[in-house]
């Protein structure tokens, strides 16, 4: 069995903990209409999920995450899902662990509710934290090694989701996306870097970190801020450069080995746990397994860890 | 321009920066009062305000909470200066039938609702059909509405391509409606490789696009 993530995270020093790439991205390239949730394909089309979790499993993911991004039950109700949440939430973990078997763990995957605080909507913590208790319940029951909170805009609603995640007893990373912007990085509500990771270590998340919106090259400099500014484990999923539409459709512009070579900068930078977002595919997955076994073969990172004797 | 008045149309551009909804509403209000015209009142004091609330955005001084009470303290006033607008317009001629909105499962509705204002401002007869607006329903209004111009937009790479949707869905229909796209996302290359009629990338050029393509005839 895989080694579960509190004991990775706490073995000092630590190889990085390796996650997997885009889900929505490559269920899109598989012919996943524009615009249609993921989620309906867990019941439409498990087993193109399960291929995608295989893959990044055999490209060398520590953990997947469960096509549960949209699964809490207010947008599953959005999208034509509703009163469907325990059972998105339990077939999607299942597919996960079919494909993880022994060698991965499985992240129950939580994205926002899709409901906004005012002034921009009316959404109140009480209401958040009932849909991702409910969310984080039937992830948990389904048998998820880990809560993975991402791509959170607003610190309001990723508290109430790591308060919720919390309650499981299971471990929580819970990442945010931030842009630079001339005073800094934000949110697009205006949450700055390292205050709003703070507030998410605080309040017991066992990592914190951004994901989405920008790539891995304008990701590193926010990963050297958050680390200098942080003694938590630090997460990092950048996505596979920047959207480009084309006739065929959305296509992302970076290539598997440079952001492979960007995600080992975030490493030296500290980031524990890397992965990737949207647009990266296990190609990009198995370059950052390349990449993470020779900087931790050849001795060039100072945090290289004893191999465990049980460990071939 | 009275110093009088001046001073109410900084007060108006200080309303929409501060998002300050109830002084939005109460200063059109004064401006009505003062024999103000409400045109004047909008691109004087209104859209200068919430231009410059894109623009301190833009530079992420103002985040989304500011940009949304920005943009209700402008909707504020233009609730007031609308309908005078449309009593002093009734005799003069229409410029043009405008249908706008953002594409379907896009909730984005600010520089949207900014375009429309203008057109209305403009002399076009504008519907408004808010934001995350089916294909069928911009075709169906364009139809009803016999209009000119349909503008849609879009600012999530994932949506935009419900702008492409639109263009052959109003061909396939038979309208004579040409669509304006816009977004944060959209380009001029975008607008001509979907065969859309006319872009813009802010609310002003978006306006003068839409007088030039109504004045040159479907």
């Amino acid at each position: 069995m895989a080694l579960d993530l509190r004991q990775r995270l706490a073995r000092s020093p630590a190889e990085p903990v390796l996650l997997d790439g885009g889900l929505g991205t490559e269920l899109i390239a598989m012919g996943l209409e524009q615009g249609r949730a993921p989620e309906w394909w867990v019941i439409e089309h498990p087993e193109r999920i399960e291929g995608v979790h295989r893959a990044y499993v055999e490209a060398g993911s520590d953990v997947i995450h469960s096509c549960t991004f949209g699964a809490s039950p207010s947008k599953l109700a959005s999208v034509g899902l509703e009163g469907r949440c325990d059972e998105v939430n339990r077939l999607a973990v299942e597919l996960a662990r079919r494909a993880a078997g022994e060698t991965a763990l499985v992240a129950g995957d939580v994205g926002p509710t899709g409901k906004l605080y005012p002034p921009m909507g009316d959404a109140d913590t009480e209401s958040l934290l009932a849909a991702f208790r409910a969310q984080v319940a039937a992830l948990s029951a389904a048998g998820a090694d880990l809560i993975s909170i991402e791509t959170m805009f607003d610190l309001r609603e990723a508290l109430a989701a790591v308060q919720a995640a919390r309650e499981s007893g299971l471990p929580v990373l819970a990442s945010m996306t931030f842009e630079a912007k001339k005073r800094g990085v934000f949110t697009i509500v205006g949450d700055r870097l390292v205050p709003a990771l703070a507030a998410l270590a605080e309040a017991g998340a066992d990592a914190v970190g951004l994901n989405c919106s920008v790539s891995s090259t304008e990701m590193i400099p926010m990963v050297q801020e958050a680390t200098a500014g942080l003694e938590h484990p630090l997460v990092a999923q950048p996505n596979a450069g920047q959207p480009r539409v084309t006739p065929e459709g959305v296509t992302y512009d970076a290539r598997p080995e440079p952001f492979a070579m960007d995600l080992m900068e975030m490493v030296r930078a500290g980031a524990r746990i890397i992965g990737g977002c949207c647009g990266s595919d296990p190609e990009f997955i198995r370059a950052a397994r390349l990449a993470l076994d020779a900087l931790f073969a050849d001795g060039q990172a100072s945090t290289r860890p004893p191999a465990p004797p049980d460990c071939p | 321009m009275s110093d009088k008045n001046a001073a109410l149309l900084a007060a108006m551009h200080e309303a929409v920066l501060n998002g300050d909804e109830a002084a939005g509403e109460r200063l059109a209000r004064e401006a009505l009062e003062q024999g103000v015209p409400p045109l004047e009142a909008i691109e004087g004091g209104y859209v200068p305000g919430i231009r410059k609330a894109g623009e301190l955005w833009e530079e992420g001084e103002y985040f989304l909470p500011e940009l949304v009470t920005s943009a209700q303290a402008m909707k504020a006033g233009m609730a007031i200066l609308q309908p005078a607008l449309a009593r002093e317009q009734r005799d003069a001629q229409v410029a043009g039938r405008v249908v706008i909105g953002t594409v379907q499962g896009d909730i984005h509705d600010i520089g949207k609702t900014l375009v429309g204002t203008m057109l209305s401002a403009r002399g076009f007869e504008v519907s408004d059909e808010g934001a995350d607006v089916p294909v069928e329903r911009f075709i169906e209004r364009a139809r009803e509405m016999d209009a000119d111009l349909v503008c849609a937009s879009a600012l999530l790479t994932t949506t935009m391509t419900v702008q492409r949707q639109l263009v052959a869905g109003l061909k396939e229909a038979g309208l004579r409606a040409r669509v304006m796209v816009g977004g944060a996302p959209v380009s001029r290359e975008w607008a001509e490789q979907i065969g859309a009629a006319g872009y813009a990338d802010n609310a002003v050029a978006a306006v003068a696009v839409a007088g030039e393509l109504v004045s040159r005839g479907a």
